[in-house]
């Protein structure tokens, strides 16, 4: 994309009101490295916002809460109890693209590739958005993916952070990209939330991306999950309940093999999330 | 707000605060190529083979994924700040001594990687120094002699004899 000109707003009311001004001529900054590959024949104006304080992680409450341009690699490296946002970003991209891009980037505009939103959903995240007012807009995860989210922020808005729910010693995650390299992009994603009580699964929340137009919760699978135990063939089963998704082809494989890929993958992380819940750190 | 008009950009550069003139829209890779620091290579130009690989503010970046613009205020290195031929640093020695350079194109950026790994990192296990070298291909030497070669510095403890001056052939 062509850049006619390059800002740096001090404050985020400065950055929403000149975004807000530029309209559809103006384009948030965090990492960039999306806008080199975005298609556009006008020239925009580049809105840094990486100045602003937005890049943090801290616990408050019962939320991880990270900031919106904080990059990948922070996220990635971070350790700790009942953290488990570190697992996706070591999976995304390279090292140099970690240190940069952003975790606001990654969700703000969704390809259909992305891994953090199918991560997001599933864990339940609460994203907050600066719309002018003192008080900062909290959208839940399932409503900011029901659509592109860009268009929310078309008018000028700005996503200063995403809240994570610390999960509790019941909980347990585990997320699955597969991709043909390291750095390649996903060929399907899938992440998983279970929450236990007992010897059964509670409730569950699993969600997936790359493989589809475009990331959404497994309803059909979290509900063939939903009373059962943790058990492999559980799990098995579930997996093969999400009926109601059409998976897509892809270059050089059939939907077929991709639908069956998926299903391993839920499995997958299912086993992780499972794992997770008995103590796994790592 | 600074409304940046006069398309100048200033940062510190291999330990020297310097300015530059440029575009919005100018990428921090033909910036420093532009002004003289050609040891940083243009590879893909599209964040993927790494060979354009600087270090900004301690961390590995891909120049050609970034606008000079974006480096304001930074601290950037390039592979100008870590040796000469005469006198080249410590891995680049290593990479000579294992044979690990054949074209040489991306060792540049293998060396500006392995650089904010040994920076950031003690103790480093396979795992992490994957994981720092993950944004860098190679596509003739391979990556075995490379790896050697950063194995070699990685495990070096403090105070233990360097390797001698690999041999150069007289010319």
């Amino acid at each position: 994309m062509k850049l006619s000109e390059f800002i740096r707003p001090a404050t985020l009311k400065e950055a929403r009101d000149v975004l807000r001004e530029l309209g559809p001529k103006g384009m948030p900054l965090a990492g960039g490295t999306a806008l080199h590959f975005m298609q556009g024949k006008t020239p925009v104006t580049a809105v840094d916002i990486t100045r602003l304080g937005l890049s943090y992680i801290k616990q408050d409450g019962n939320y991880f809460v990270i900031g919106a341009a904080t990059p990948l690699a922070d996220i990635q490296r971070r350790r700790g109890e009942r953290w488990a946002m570190h697992e996706i970003c070591r999976r995304i991209s390279t090292h140099q693209i970690r240190n940069v891009s952003t975790i606001g980037g990654n969700i703000c505009r969704v390809f259909p590739w992305a891994d953090l939103p199918v991560v997001l959903l599933a864990m339940g995240a609460v994203m907050t958005v600066y719309t002018g007012k003192k008080k900062e807009d909290e959208v839940p995860a399932d409503e900011f993916f029901a659509s592109q989210p860009a268009r929310r922020f078309a008018g000028g808005d700005i996503l200063t952070a995403v809240k994570i729910p610390v999960l509790k010693a019941h909980h347990g995650f585990g997320s699955v990209k597969v991709s043909r390299n390291a750095a390649a992009f996903s060929m399907v994603t899938i992440a998983a939330l279970l929450e236990l009580d007992g010897g059964t699964i509670k409730s569950a929340r699993v969600a997936a991306g790359s493989a589809i137009p475009f990331p959404r919760r497994l309803r059909l699978v979290e509900a063939a999950l939903a009373g059962k135990e943790p058990t492999a063939e559980v799990f098995r089963a579930a997996a093969a309940a999400c009926t109601d998704v059409k998976w897509c082809g892809q270059e050089g494989m059939s939907a077929e093999y991709i639908r069956n890929l998926a299903e391993v993958s839920i499995t997958d992380a299912l086993e992780r999330a499972a794992e997770f819940a008995r103590g796994r750190t790592k | 707000m600074s409304k940046v008009s006069t398309n100048t950009v200033s940062f510190t550069l291999n330990g020297v605060k310097k300015t530059f003139e440029t575009r919005p829209d100018e990428k921090l890779l033909a910036l420093l190529r532009r002004n003289g620091y050609r040891g940083t290579k243009y590879g893909c130009g599209q964040g993927t083979c790494g060979a354009c690989t600087v270090i900004m503010d301690g961390r590995a970046v891909y120049a050609c994924l970034m606008y000079a613009m974006q480096a304001e205020g930074s601290k950037v290195r390039t592979i100008e700040s870590s040796g000469t031929f005469e006198n080249p640093g410590e891995f680049q020695k290593e990479l000579v001594a294992a044979g690990a350079v054949q074209c040489g194109y991306c060792i540049p950026g293998i060396v500006m990687s392995a650089t904010a790994l040994m920076e950031a990192e003690k103790d480093v296990t396979d795992e992490i120094a994957r994981e720092y070298m993950d944004g860098n291909l190679c596509r003739c030497t391979g990556y075995e002699k490379i790896w050697i070669a950063l194995r070699r510095v990685l495990d070096r403890k403090p105070g233990e004899k360097k390797p001698a001056a690999a041999k150069r052939g007289k010319k």
